[in-house]
């Protein structure tokens, strides 16, 4: 039925991205799930049925935290051009999102601690809309600096407050 | 600006300026808003200890003459502390009593400058002059001088905003006025939602004063009474209580109305827009033009039924509106007929003559079937609390099924409605977009003013052949949406609005 559509953008996160977002959700999901056996061995009467349950939810936590981050590898992608900054994101919803260089206002790179252990770092290029930042998740640190040295550099050649 | 300015300007020690001394004397006024409050509830104290009349008399105006001499005195050292200055580069405030700070506003940076005097200060000829640099780093991102006298602040903005730019385009109509005050247009002062709440919220802010005064109406039984001659008389009481709330509602939106748009006055002067309004409190806004990014014309339900619309600025660096403040920074015009509406939008973004309205498409009836789902769906959805409800507590009526009921065909007409609102357009200039139901609006947004693009497309809209495409900018809410439009032309329409920005990423499939 359509026949125009957007493309995926060139690049991917860093493979060792997907190591860390593992870690991620498995920080979450693992105290999830063990709150849940813990409540159920504790505070239950444990009928079977409820077993089931906490079970199947167990289950689903893990398989999801284990799961989520293989898909979000391969949905996340970026790509930066001459002209613009241009990534797409999201599984059930997806989202495209371009800037121009010449609008770009600030660039920053950021490092968790746990993603200090990896390696990797974002980047974030702001626009002077209170809407639309970008973020170029989980790249190779030095990668993610040298992508921010050069959108920096373009930026400043850029005359103007970029409103 | 020129030397013979700089010497009216600089008449003191490095430049550095007073603030009105008058304003001391305006303060003393003012201070009788605090005063009749302490006056009123000392009194009832007093009087309840058996105090003889002359002894209250006496307390009461020995505790008017402290806190009026309390207040001169703050606001004269105040006054003394304060010093501000023009130079060629920069605005400068100097001002604390205990803690000293000295504020500095580059005058390129200068946006705004909002001139407001309050019936007090209006007396005694003087002013409050806000200048905003439209910045959103900073505590306070204004710098406000507080008061000046009446002329020397209509001098201060014109320097600030002369500065910027010097003696273009004086042939264009000096004070050409866009719009002035229609008194017949109060007719659409009562179409809002606080017509119909307002009467409950005056009545418990009334409750509130007389509870802070001593007069409680609870403890002294004349709620009780009330409450008697509403279970004697239910109908009646339901009938008088629709009317007084109604009433109260209507007077408070015609008087508001007055109060906020009297003398309401919009100019265009060359690279600015001039905004004037207000029957007691005076304003005067003054906005630049290379700050407007577009114009939105919003028509809130009940106004749109009653053939009205309000135009409001899409601008850089508007400041947020004040708690105290009635109406919304960026509104240019009161509630007015449509077409009027319209030709003030068109004026203010400039429109070329000759320029038509760019029609607006409609949206794939697909985005129909998708708001009646969710109509149906928050139906449902209120259906089954009901129901829980129900099921688990027994003093649940039988009525209360009405709501669902009731909700359906109002939802269902909200639906079709919104969808009805959805559209969206390209100008020369500008891009159009159109949605909402309850609270629609148009918006005509500069597309040199697009600072980027985010395109949404849900698992649902996927199906249906749909996207949102969104324009962020630095102006107004930071991005307009074009909701549901069908893939094909959301992508085109983004591709053409703003050249080579999304246009290499756009495949052909």
């Amino acid at each position: 039925m359509s026949t125009l559509a957007l493309r995926p953008p060139r690049h991917q996160a860093d493979p060792r991205a997907v190591s860390w977002w593992t870690v991620q959700s498995l920080l979450l999901a693992v105290p999830l799930a063990a709150a849940a056996a813990a409540a159920f061995w504790f505070f239950s009467d444990r009928p079977l049925w409820l077993g089931l349950v906490v079970a199947a939810f167990v289950v689903i936590c893990l398989v999801l935290a284990l799961v989520a981050p293989r898909a979000y590898y391969r949905v996340q992608r970026w790509e930066v051009t001459d002209d613009a900054v241009y990534t797409r994101q999201g599984w059930v919803t997806h989202t495209w999102r371009v800037a121009p260089m010449s609008r770009i206002q600030t660039v920053d790179t950021a490092r968790g601690p746990v993603q200090r252990l990896f390696g990797l770092a974002d980047v974030t290029v702001t626009t002077a809309s209170a809407a639309g930042h970008i973020k170029i998740e989980a790249l190779d640190h030095e990668q993610a600096a040298r992508l921010a040295e050069r959108l920096t550099a373009i930026t400043q050649a850029t005359p103007g407050d970029a409103t | 600006m020129t030397t013979a300015q700089e010497q009216e300007i600089l008449p003191e020690q490095g430049g550095w300026r007073k603030l009105a001394s008058r304003s001391v004397a305006a303060s003393m006024v003012m201070s009788v808003a605090v005063i009749v409050p302490v006056v009123v509830v000392l009194g009832r104290i007093l009087l309840g200890e058996n105090w003889s009349f002359p002894a209250v008399a006496g307390v009461n105006a020995l505790a008017a003459v402290v806190i009026m001499a309390a207040v001169a005195v703050y606001d004269l050292l105040r006054l003394r502390t304060t010093r501000w200055r023009l130079t060629d580069e920069r605005l400068e405030l100097r001002s604390g009593i205990a803690e000293r700070r000295h504020r500095s506003v580059p005058l390129d940076r200068v946006r705004s400058v909002d001139i407001t005097a309050d019936p007090v200060r209006r007396a005694f000829g003087l002013a409050v002059v806000k200048v905003g640099t439209g910045e959103h780093t900073g505590e306070s991102k204004e710098l406000t001088l507080d008061p000046l006298v009446r002329p020397e602040a209509e001098e201060l903005r014109r320097t600030l905003l002369e500065t910027e730019r010097p003696q273009e385009g004086t042939a264009a109509a000096a004070d050409a006025a866009v719009a002035r005050l229609d008194w017949a247009w109060i007719r659409y002062a009562p179409l809002s939602i606080w017509t119909f709440v307002g009467g409950a919220i005056v009545a418990g802010a009334l409750y509130k004063l007389l509870d802070v005064l001593g007069f409680n109406l609870v403890s002294d039984g004349t709620l009780t009474q009330a409450w008697s001659w509403v279970r004697a008389h239910p109908w009646l009481a339901a009938l008088a209580f629709v009317a007084a709330n109604v009433f109260v509602g209507l007077v408070g939106a015609l008087g508001l109305f007055a109060e906020t748009w009297g003398r309401y006055r919009l100019e265009r002067e060359p690279g600015r827009l001039r905004l004037h309004r207000g029957l007691l409190t005076t304003r005067s806004l003054t906005l630049e033009e290379r700050r407007l990014r577009g114009v939105e014309v919003a028509e809130p339900l009940l106004l749109r039924l009653g053939g009205g619309a309000k135009v409001k600025a899409v601008a850089t660096g508007l400041r947020k509106a004040e708690d105290n403040e009635t109406e919304d920074v960026a509104a240019l015009t009161p509630p007015m007929p449509r077409e009027l509406a319209w030709q003030v939008a068109a004026a203010v973004y400039g429109a070329l003559p000759g320029e038509e309205h760019p029609v607006l498409l409609r949206h794939p009836r697909a985005a129909r079937l998708r708001r009646l789902r969710w109509a149906v769906a928050y139906v449902v959805v209120l259906a089954a609390a009901v129901g829980v409800l129900d099921a688990v507590f027994t003093w649940v009526p039988v009525w209360a099924w009405a709501a669902p009921v009731v909700a359906l065909p109002v939802a269902l007409g909200l639906a079709v409605d919104a969808y009805r609102g959805l559209g969206h357009g390209l100008g020369p200039r500008h891009l159009l977009t159109r949605s909402g139901s309850a609270l629609r609006s148009t918006v005509a947004l500069d597309r040199s003013g697009i600072v980027g693009w985010t395109v949404r497309q849900s698992f649902f809209q996927r199906r249906a052949g749909l996207l949102t495409v969104s324009a962020t900018t630095a102006a107004g809410k930071g991005h307009y949406d074009v909701l549901d439009v069908a893939q094909d032309e959301g992508l085109r329409t983004a591709s053409v609005a703003v050249p080579g920005l999304l246009e290499p990423f756009v495949v052909r499939r």
